[in-house]
């Protein structure tokens, strides 16, 4: 067998390499979801200094290459502030905050879809912008927000391809290291996009799945 | 008591209410007539907090509704139904109408629904507990509507141009809710262009002209030659009402 021929180890560095792909991208997807929904939140409350600061923030993160996020995390931080930043630690912190950035901008959106004659309804009853949030806001804010949600999420995956430029081992990473090795681009590339492509429509699948019941909970907009 | 005391409100160089006074004491039916754009609804928005005074004082059996401490407990003794519905679309009739006694008053939950199905019944609406608001007519919606204000039990009850949006017979099947509320003793300050369904139902009509209160008088008196009728600008709106 010759050096550059595949071998059965090559599945496992892909099993692997696609296991850190989906592992920092549940991760990273889950904090910029968690921080993004909160930074929505904020901006709901109109919280002083906080609602601006928020919304430059989401402007830099979202109007700026990512890769050049992920160099500044990298790189720039940690010569700047004299900090030991490992490549999967700078992977989390940049993809959680390009995430959370694109997140803010969809709940904003799902937050002012709902109708203003509904949220003053409810002020009228005497409900809190908490409950009004609680119960009028977010469930219809939530049925608005899955189809961009979804759409994001799969494009989030193909955005951690970025994180191999700085080391980090994951499925793009392992296809440069197999092409370097067996020099057989078009192979490696094709199955390291076949499983980039599975692994989005498996994402799809679970976002369609849950605006099918979603769409059964909101009957009332005739979607 | 609701009193409305010197009352001003403007949008940018826009006066919509120029010091208007009103009382409307337990039991009375009070209707608001005026041609649109005279601030008949922006008065019941800001009776019920949805709106900042420029001017004057409002309060719901002395709470100020311009104080956010005692507007809360203002809201609880009020309620409104709203010209178009303004019903929560994600929510059953019965969610609709259960939301804000659970939430607002704190009332058990059971206790709650089980009076919203009553409501839901006394209105004809037995059938639709469970329907969402895109399942059911205008009218049906507006008697939803109105059955989430008489779920907060308030003592006023705010009435902002219900009919308007409703075709005659679903206006009727509305009106004759109103109708049995005013003959059971229920407070109301009543919106309206209906001015016939009005003079049946009121104690008291106000009429408001640009803003200005022009005149708060006795049903009977309000259209009397010598009453509200010998003001022109009445006349002339009564004259085109009854045109229309």
């Amino acid at each position: 067998m010759r050096y550059s021929d595949f071998t059965t180890y090559d599945l496992l560095l892909l099993a692997q390499g696609l296991g850190v792909t989906i592992g920092l991208f549940l991760v990273t997807s889950l904090i910029g979801l968690v921080i993004g929904v909160l930074w929505g939140v904020v901006r709901f409350y109109r919280i002083p200094l906080l609602t601006p600061l928020i919304t430059f923030i989401a402007e830099l993160l979202k109007n700026s290459p990512v890769l050049v996020q992920l160099f500044l995390v990298f790189f720039g931080f940690p010569a700047f502030f004299h900090l030991n930043v490992t490549p999967v630690q700078a992977a989390v912190v940049t993809l959680s905050a390009n995430t959370a950035a694109f997140i803010y901008v969809i709940a904003v959106s799902a937050i002012e879809s709902v109708g203003r004659e509904q949220i003053d309804a409810a002020r009228a009853f005497g409900l809190s912008r908490w409950q009004i949030l609680r119960h009028v806001i977010a469930p219809q804010a939530a049925a608005f927000s899955i189809g961009p949600l979804t759409a994001l999420l799969v494009n989030q995956l193909q955005v951690t391809s970025l994180i191999s430029v700085i080391g980090v081992m994951d499925l793009a990473k392992i296809g440069a290291t197999l092409n370097l090795r067996t020099l057989k681009p078009f192979i490696v590339w094709a199955v390291v996009g076949l499983l980039y492509y599975l692994t989005a429509k498996l994402i799809a699948a679970v976002g369609a799945r849950y605006e099918t019941r979603l769409r059964r909970f909101s009957e009332f907009r005739g979607l | 008591m609701l009193k409305v005391e010197n009352v001003k409100k403007a949008f940018g160089a826009a006066t919509v209410l120029d010091g208007v006074n009103l009382t409307v004491s337990p039991g009375e039916v009070v209707s608001i007539l005026g041609s649109s754009g005279s601030g008949k609804s922006t008065l019941i928005r800001c009776i019920n907090g949805l709106e900042k005074l420029n001017g004057g004082r409002i309060a719901i059996d002395d709470f100020d509704v311009a104080k956010p401490k005692e507007l809360a407990e203002a809201r609880k003794r009020s309620a409104t139904v709203f010209q178009l519905f303004n019903l929560y679309p994600h929510m059953t009739t019965l969610q609709n109408i259960a939301l804000a006694p659970v939430e607002v008053l704190k009332r058990p939950r059971a206790e709650v629904e089980q009076e919203a199905r009553a409501l839901l019944a006394s209105v004809g609406l037995s059938d639709k507990v469970d329907a969402y608001p895109a399942h059911l007519s205008g009218g049906q919606r507006q008697r939803v509507g109105i059955c989430r204000a008489l779920a907060m039990k308030p003592r006023y009850l705010l009435l902002d141009e219900v009919t308007s949006a409703l075709d005659p017979e679903m206006t009727a099947e509305v009106l004759a809710i109103l109708a049995k509320l005013a003959r059971e003793g229920t407070t109301m300050l009543f919106v309206t262009h209906e001015v016939e369904f009005a003079r049946q139902i009121s104690n008291r009509i106000v009429f408001l002209d640009k803003g200005v209160l022009l005149v708060d008088l006795p049903t009977e008196e309000f259209f009397a030659a010598s009453g509200g009728l010998a003001q022109p600008r009445i006349a002339q709106f009564l004259s085109k009402m009854k045109k229309d």
